[in-house]
């Protein structure tokens, strides 16, 4: 396959660089106190607890990059987590995507594949990594536990920067399938804080184990009906980056898929998200998101509000970054069809100090704290408050 | 100091070694008074100077993905190339009237370079990193260049006659009419003209820096 490539890539006349293969690895010495991590069967909102430190596997990561022609890019990103997925390595993202080179100041892009929706401003390394800390907010872990686009998205963007305006101004949409499971992990384990993406194959936790089903496969299509968001940015001279978005993944919260043994999950969120490159030293990043999410075939199915939103504060100097961010948090379920309503509130306080030692090689250090208080830990008989700590290093390698 | 637009005009005793030409020294400050590095300064001869024989050469580079210069002023006819210095691959393109032109995805020097044959204001791109905007003023004057960190450009050897002096950065907000002005110029004599902003600038654009592992979601 790469003999091919390469020869593709010689026969349309690019650079041998236009092959970007990437590596990653990440190793972790972990503390933590608290729950069972929902990894592991509990519902602890961290990805290590006190069973599960020590020296642990942060991931290792392998990517490609490449053009097989001018303005087509392809990208594949996998990860292996060092947990018990499915995959011992697994895709989390596949891609093709097309921007022809702007002959004004419209240019359009289609993304095609599987990719995540643009939510994120804390994500904003290869592999939907964070520089800024090691975990990331609940927002966005949720979006990297539950949320892929498996379909297709277009992208117009007005470059008024290149006109000599202050502000450029995008458009997104996007149709999916694939992505019914969506808003399960949010209404029966809440929220949580880690860096654990879900791979496009993979569940989320142990296999059987836990509240969530075992058998439920992440990005699978019940219904056969395609979902949509649509959303618009603005970027004020490359400092301030404005975003919303509006995801329906207009699922029937009625239909049952008996292979995976659950229902489609009907979820609908608004996000925003804002972030300000003060100057060369600090960048403040705080999104919002707020939705609610349906499943089940009795009318009116289950239901739960979900909401959260997170302040980033993030300064560098030199090789150093120190990182402070507070994250909020709620679910709530209004109607349920079991013999109990669960619901979900807390905190979270994430301090992380990130050393570039050179071009390869990064160490950080991550204390975080959470506290919330989760109806469902009842129904595994644990304490429904927690008050849960983690300290991380990481000795972090890019090739 | 911040409320007057401040022009200085100060006729010096002619300098020996500049015979029969005049030498024209440009400050440019912001509205605080601080000396602005990096203004494109160009002195335009109200009577055209003749189009030299041979092309001139620059380079705009492409280093921690940011252009380096930001701001290139040439002489028009110039012929720019475009290293890649970066690990990544860059495609450089503009849409400006004074120049369209796109360099296909590259590493390293792999273009020719590019012929600007037309006065005006070129707003380069990278059509993979939107963070990254570069800017190539071309002039016919053959008197231009960018104020150091003093703020300052020293243009020697210009023909006694009528200029029009012009100040341009990306990151000016004063109207274009006061970035401009008439200087005449006499034969031995040395001229200082200094231009204070009377608006904020415009904030800087950011970029995210050298690390191969940027990649906006």
């Amino acid at each position: 396959m790469g003999r091919l490539l390469i020869t593709l890539a010689l026969l349309a006349g690019l650079p041998a660089a236009a092959h970007d293969f990437d590596f990653s690895a990440d190793l972790r010495a972990a503390a933590a106190s608290g729950q069972t991590s929902y990894l592991n069967g509990g519902l602890g909102k961290l990805r290590f607890d006190g069973n599960h430190d020590g020296l642990q596997l942060g991931y290792l990561r392998f990517a490609y990059r490449g053009n097989p022609t001018e303005t087509l890019r392809f990208t594949a990103e996998a990860f292996a987590w060092g947990d018990s997925d499915v995959n011992a390595v697994d895709l989390t993202e596949i891609l093709l995507s097309w921007r022809p080179v702007p002959h004004s100041a419209w240019r359009s892009e289609l993304k095609v594949g599987a990719f995540y929706p643009p939510i994120s401003l804390e994500n904003r390394m290869r592999g939907w990594r964070s520089p800024y800390s090691l975990s990331f907010s609940a927002i966005n872990s949720w979006i990297g536990e539950e949320l892929r686009t498996i379909g297709v998205e277009y992208n117009l963007d007005w470059l008024r920067q290149q006109q000599g305006r202050a502000f450029n101004f995008g458009l997104t949409a996007a149709a999916y399938g694939w992505n019914d499971p969506a808003g399960i992990v949010v209404a029966l384990r809440g929220w949580a804080v880690h860096d654990r993406q879900t791979s496009l194959f993979g569940r989320v936790g142990r296999t059987g184990q836990g509240i969530i089903n075992g058998r439920t496969l992440f990005y699978d299509d019940i219904d056969g009906k395609v979902g949509y968001y649509a959303g618009l940015t603005a970027n004020y001279r490359g400092a301030l980056e404005l975003r919303a978005l509006r995801y329906d993944n207009r699922a029937d919260p009625a239909e049952e898929a008996p292979a995976i043994d659950d229902y489609a999950w009907h979820t609908v969120f608004d996000s925003y998200g804002l972030r300000w490159t003060v100057n060369e030293h600090w960048t403040l990043i705080a999104q919002a998101l707020t939705g609610n999410t349906a499943a089940g075939d009795i009318a009116p199915p289950n239901y739960w509000r979900f909401d959260s939103w997170f302040a980033l504060g993030s300064w560098q100097r030199g090789p150093h970054r120190l990182t402070l961010r507070f994250d909020d948090f709620s679910m709530r379920q209004l109607v349920s069809h079991f013999p109990g309503y669960n619901h979900d509130d807390g905190d979270a306080i994430t301090a992380a100090w990130m050393y570039q030692i050179n071009e390869r090689w990064n160490v950080a250090l991550e204390g975080l704290r959470i506290r919330s208080t989760l109806a469902a830990r009842g129904w595994l008989s644990a304490p429904t408050t927690a008050d849960e700590k983690q300290w991380q290093l990481a000795l972090r390698y890019d090739l | 100091m911040h409320t007057a637009y401040v022009m200085a005009c100060t006729i010096l005793p002619a300098l020996g070694q500049a015979a029969f030409t005049a030498e024209l020294s440009v400050t440019v400050l912001d509205n605080a008074g601080r000396p602005f590095a990096g203004a494109a300064v160009i002195a335009e001869p109200q009577t055209p100077a003749p189009r030299p024989n041979a092309s001139p050469r620059s380079e705009m580079d492409q280093r921690d993905l940011q252009f380096v210069p930001n701001l290139l002023v040439i002489r028009t006819g110039t012929a720019v190339s475009f290293p890649n210095s970066d690990q990544v691959w860059h495609q450089v393109y503009s849409f400006s009237g004074a120049r369209t032109f796109q360099l296909s995805l590259y590493a390293g020097r792999a273009h020719p370079p590019v012929i600007f044959d037309k006065p005006g204001l070129v707003t380069l791109g990278c059509n993979i990193h939107d963070g990254m905007i570069g800017y190539i003023y071309v002039t016919d004057s053959p008197w231009h260049g960018r104020s150091d960190t003093n703020g300052q450009l020293t243009l020697q050897n210009l023909p006694a006659g009528n200029y029009t002096v012009k100040i341009w950065h990306q990151r000016f907000n004063d109207p274009a009419a006061s970035l401009s002005r008439s200087v005449t110029l006499t034969d031995d004599q040395a001229v200082r003209s200094a231009f204070l902003l009377k608006q904020n600038l415009k904030p800087a654009l950011h970029s995210h820096g050298n690390e191969k592992q940027w990649e906006d979601y």
